[in-house]
């Protein structure tokens, strides 16, 4: 009885809360999914899964949206969501890796064209890196953060993030300039 | 900055600002060669980072987030359904935990004079059976009737006592004073007044086999007259 009469209120700023609420998450969505479904595709190596993933931690970042103060904090926020939202998925299940390894690249392989073989060949060795070799340079590459920065994310110290970086990109120098292992891989 | 140093540096973020790093590589042209290299190698890395992103994924993210909104909201109403049926609820009990309170005879019978002045304007003649057809609706009262007139009878309605359904009926004493008569059935929470009285009417109640009866009249009516006939011709 009484709500009603609160409510004819208060509705219109309610409302317009919404909406700026509505607002500054599709801004988030449109400016961010790309590089947050890239980093949950190369963290867990499968679209499908990057997708749910993707899904789960706009929807986490929906429903606290109001502790995001800081817009330029957004993409380190929805990354620390999302890895959140990984690791929970390994809670749940455990899975065999190196399987989900071998759908990864097979699906990646379909969307890259003929003249991209080299870029297929990156993206095997980049997927068959450690997750703790790969997640850096994920970091550094796709969210472009500093190693300062990617050191607090990880909860490493700087030093051992920048080794971790040096040692990805070696190994991938590496792999990339070991003609065997190419060969073998290719055929 | 020494060859190791360099190297870690280069290899650790090959776009590095850093002025002792950009200084080294003024210095050293097969080093800026080498991280010219490493950095070519970098946007290949990030070109192979680049997959594509399903179609539409953003408007799934946003259809998604407003599904869950509007589920959100459907629970809302839902919560406010259930306070309101509480609520509801509560109000119903406390209303039939009032009906249960008792109910003083007297105290209702001259508010019921009070509020019913038409009653006692009315000029009608009512036969018995009339009554007692009235009579015959009254929840235990269904086999008391009047086995004959009992004098004059000029007004007769339906009333309520707190819940109770009763008779109100108008008669006149020997002199023609008009005194009010209420029939109510045996109710345990009804408490019985034998006499009361205030400021304009003055009034008796008595107990027969199934019902109260109440007699309410002007300090002049004789009610022991219309208690005689109705304990006479009521049975």
């Amino acid at each position: 009885m009484f709500d009603s009469l609160r409510k004819k209120k208060s509705e219109p700023a309610v409302l317009s809360e919404m909406l700026t609420k509505q607002r500054r998450y599709d801004s988030l969505v449109r400016a961010l999914h790309t590089d947050i479904f890239r980093y949950a595709f190369w963290l867990c190596g499968d679209k499908h899964v990057a997708e749910d993933i993707t899904q789960e931690t706009f929807l986490r970042a929906w429903r606290s949206l109001d502790s995001l103060n800081d817009e330029k904090a957004a993409k380190a926020w929805l990354i620390t969501i999302l890895r959140r939202e990984n690791a929970r998925r390994f809670e749940r299940k455990q899975f065999d890796y190196s399987d989900v390894e071998q759908d990864l690249l097979e699906d990646v392989l379909s969307t890259s064209h003929e003249e991209d073989t080299e870029q297929y060949w990156l993206r095997r060795q980049i997927g068959k890196l450690d997750i703790e070799y790969r997640e850096p340079l994920l970091l550094q590459l796709i969210g472009g953060f500093s190693g300062e920065e990617i050191a607090t994310m990880l909860e490493l110290n700087r030093n051992t993030v920048m080794t971790r970086l040096f040692r990805a990109r070696n190994q991938l120098k590496d792999a990339l300039e070991a003609p065997e292992v190419r060969g073998q891989s290719n055929g | 900055m020494d060859d190791l140093q360099f190297r870690r540096h280069a290899y650790g973020d090959p776009n590095n600002q850093a002025d002792d790093f950009l200084a080294h590589l003024a210095e050293n042209e097969d080093d800026a060669k080498f991280v010219k290299d490493l950095q070519a190698f970098d946007h290949k890395l990030t070109q192979a980072l680049n997959i594509s992103v399903p179609d539409g994924l953003a408007d799934k993210l946003i259809l998604r987030q407003q599904l869950s909104q509007h589920q959100k909201s459907k629970k809302q109403t839902r919560y406010l359904m259930a306070m309101a049926a509480s609520v509801a609820f509560i109000v119903g009990v406390s209303f039939s935990l009032l009906r249960f309170t008792p109910v003083n005879l007297g105290e209702n019978s001259l508010a019921h004079v009070h509020h019913e002045t038409k009653a006692l304007v009315m000029e009608q003649d009512i036969g018995f059976n009339d009554v007692n057809f009235k009579l015959a609706s009254l929840e235990g009262l269904s086999d008391s009737k009047f086995i004959q007139q009992p004098g004059r009878v000029f007004y007769t309605s339906y009333c309520d006592f707190q819940g109770v359904k009763s008779l109100h009926l108008v008669m006149a004493d020997e002199n023609g004073n008009k005194v009010t008569l209420f029939i109510v059935p045996v109710e345990s929470r009804i408490v019985l007044e034998e006499a009361f009285a205030d400021n304009q009417y003055k009034g008796q109640s008595f107990q027969t086999a199934d019902a109260y009866m109440v007699l309410v009249g002007e300090p002049a009516s004789d009610l022991e007259f219309v208690k005689k006939e109705v304990e006479n011709t009521f049975i």
